[in-house]
């Protein structure tokens, strides 16, 4: 997917728009000339300088015939299109869901989904879908330490 | 010496030579694996470096990006693929190469040369990083102000054919990068009341989304192009190698320089240094008919330059905190953490740390040739590893690795945010590369932006009052200048590729 410069532009306008205006409600300290919103307020200066230049050339590449919003061909392939879509709905899945359910789980639906779609075998695609996550698990929770969500399994951990 | 000794002692153990072992491996693994970038192999082994100490975390960093450098030449022979950005320049020459028939030629001179140009720019990181720690100890606030502008603005002249996106790219990191606590008074800014905000953008949480999670989106739309893999059986790599040093020594020479130029360039790092040392080569090439099909000239000079960048990237990171290329920009993150400031005090406070990254890096290249010549006979079954199997587990990988970073699902979905826009910004021609740095040396420029306007009461004149950082000064003014200047001429188009995600 690739929208024209113009597009960008105006949403970096619109970013730094809102920057200045939160900059504005930050405090000044007496007896200092220069505050915590100083930084910001020169960064999005910059930025509106730039998504002006950027709506610009937007603007004349327009005048030669390119479109507001240009698909990649794998957009209109309904398969990879869902490959896309599936890879971040797993990830959003994992952030609600993860301390509920617990990463052993989770984590084996996780992978077993998307290896199905990429069209794994159903066998295989199971056995590493557990291998995988069980590996992981005892690399990041036994030998790191990092307090992986327990979820479900907690009286069984 | 002392230090040296000290650095000796510290790295000569089983458990930090088996990291370094391991994690070469896995830098080899990646770097030969189409898709799965050097910068990526960072990104992924910071989570579990956090839980190091320092030598053994710097020692996988150093010793897998060695190792993945080298081994995106691999694919890039045999499947026309380049493993990483950084053989991109050659991948072309290298494909040829194997289809003469010349693949263990190729793998020969590609796998030597990587070590001698990696030993190159160790050897100058080990000449010149204590020399300029030596002349920075004295720098103020404006030096750093400007040192850090010059590196941003580097990065942004260096990263991209297009500057406005570039420079976009850069104010954007920057600005991502004043959430949280303000440097100088203490202050939140942009939190939204969150109290994880306050911290700011996690940085790692951020790479991971930034280099990995983008390229797996990328990567998933293909997740069914697997290359096929050139049906010539491996014989002996090492033949013939002599006999193209004895030819090309000077390509190798000048090959490492220019890679160690280039490295030690804040932003610009091993897949630029292989463009430039190319197309350099060809250019002064005596049979420059010859390239293109299948001819060992420029692949000598820019293999050599590749490997050559990696270690001259860690001068600017060392000495001033300013990174070379991104794999030093996340090295710098690991250093934080690990309570190093870098800067010059280093030299003087842990200089067994600077010693023991010099004798990793030595290390490290000469693991490189076995390890190598393994990867390489290994390399038909390493290339048969289906996507469509390593991609779900690595972004797995990436989910775990981010909640280690924050012990809470806010690192995963700063890896997601930032993981849509960095692929979003690739879509739209913007380097990623600047931002990552914006989002690096931000607090750095800041902090050293309002120590100076507090010093020079808002005079612009204070900033180049100070001899060096006049001089730093107008070197980066002039090239804003050229940048103005470039971007209202017509293309040029000198390297092709330079919007390609880093290293």
């Amino acid at each position: 997917m690739r929208a024209n410069d113009a597009i960008c532009g105006i949403v970096l306008i619109l970013l730094a728009a809102v920057m200045i205006a939160l900059a504005a409600t930050l405090p000044e300290f007496p007896g200092q000339k220069y505050g915590p919103a100083l930084f910001p307020r020169v960064l999005a200066s910059g930025l509106i300088l730039c998504g002006g230049l950027l709506v610009w050339r937007g603007i004349t590449t327009r005048e030669t015939g390119s479109r507001w919003v240009e698909w990649s061909p794998w957009t209109r392939d309904r398969w990879r299109l869902g490959s896309f879509a599936l890879m971040l709905a797993m990830l959003l899945l994992y952030i609600l869901a993860a301390e509920t359910i617990g990463f052993i789980l989770l984590g084996v639906f996780f992978l077993l989904g998307l290896f199905l779609w990429f069209r794994v075998r159903p066998l295989p695609a199971v056995i590493i879908a557990i291998v995988a996550t069980l590996t992981i698990h005892w690399f990041f929770a036994t030998m790191l330490r990092v307090p992986l969500p327990r979820g479900w399994l907690n009286t069984v951990l | 010496m002392d230090a040296l000794l000290l650095a000796a002692n510290l790295i000569f153990q089983p458990h930090v030579l088996l990291v370094i072992v391991a994690a070469s491996a896995f830098g080899m693994f990646v770097g030969a694996m189409p898709g799965l970038t050097a910068t990526m192999a960072t990104a992924l082994l910071v989570p579990i470096t956090f839980f190091m100490d320092p030598v053994p975390a710097l020692g996988a960093i150093v010793a897998a990006t060695t190792m993945a450098i080298f081994a995106g030449d691999i694919p890039a022979a045999m499947l026309r693929i380049p493993g990483t950005p950084a053989s991109a320049a050659y991948t072309d020459e290298s494909y040829a190469m194997s289809k003469k028939g010349e693949l263990d030629l190729n793998m020969g001179v590609n796998l030597v040369f990587s070590v001698m140009g990696g030993l190159i720019g160790v050897a100058i990181l080990i000449l010149a990083a204590p020399a300029l720690a030596e002349a920075a100890i004295n720098f103020s606030s404006f030096e750093y102000f400007w040192l850090a502008l010059l590196g941003l603005t580097c990065a942004v002249f260096m990263s991209s054919e297009q500057p406005l996106k570039g420079i976009t790219s850069l104010l954007f990191g920057l600005a991502i990068n004043t959430i949280g606590i303000d440097p100088t008074a203490g202050f939140p800014r942009f939190t939204f009341g969150s109290v994880e905000l306050l911290q700011g953008i996690s940085f790692i949480p951020a790479m991971i989304g930034m280099f990995a999670l983008s390229e797996l989106l990328r990567g998933a739309v293909t997740v069914d192009h697997q290359g096929a893999v050139v049906a010539q059986k491996i014989g002996n790599i090492f033949v013939g190698i002599w006999a193209v040093f004895k030819r090309y020594w000077f390509n190798f020479l000048r090959g490492s320089t220019i890679g160690v130029a280039i490295g030690a360039l804040p932003g610009a790092g091993a897949d630029i240094a292989a463009w430039i040392s190319f197309a350099v080569s060809k250019r002064f090439s005596k049979t420059p008919e010859k390239f293109g099909t299948g001819h060992v000239e420029g692949i000598v000079d820019a293999t050599s330059a590749n490997n050559s960048a990696l270690g001259a990237a860690w001068i600017p990171a060392l000495v001033f905190g300013i990174p070379g290329d991104s794999i030093t920009a996340i090295v710098i993150g690991v250093l934080y953490m690990k309570g190093m400031n870098p800067g010059p005090t280093v030299f003087l406070q842990n200089p067994q740390f600077i010693y023991a990254v010099f004798l990793i890096f030595i290390l490290a290249n000469l693991l490189m040739l076995p390890l190598g010549w393994a990867a390489i006979k290994a390399s038909k079954q390493i290339l048969r590893v289906p996507r469509n199997v390593l991609l779900p587990i690595i972004l797995m990988f990436c989910v775990v690795g981010a909640y280690a970073m924050t012990n809470s699902p806010y690192g995963i979905i700063i890896m997601l945010v930032l993981g849509m826009i960095g692929w979003l910004m690739e879509e739209h021609g913007f380097p990623i590369a600047p931002a990552i740095l914006g989002l690096v040396l931000g607090e750095m420029l800041e902090q050293n932006f309002m120590t100076s306007m507090i010093k020079a009461d808002g005079s612009l004149m204070g900033f180049f009052e100070r001899p060096i950082a006049a001089t730093l000064g107008v070197v980066t003014v002039l090239i804003w200048g050229a940048m103005v200047w470039r971007s209202f001429k017509p293309k040029s188009g000198i390297i092709p590729g330079l919007d390609s995600p880093g290293t």
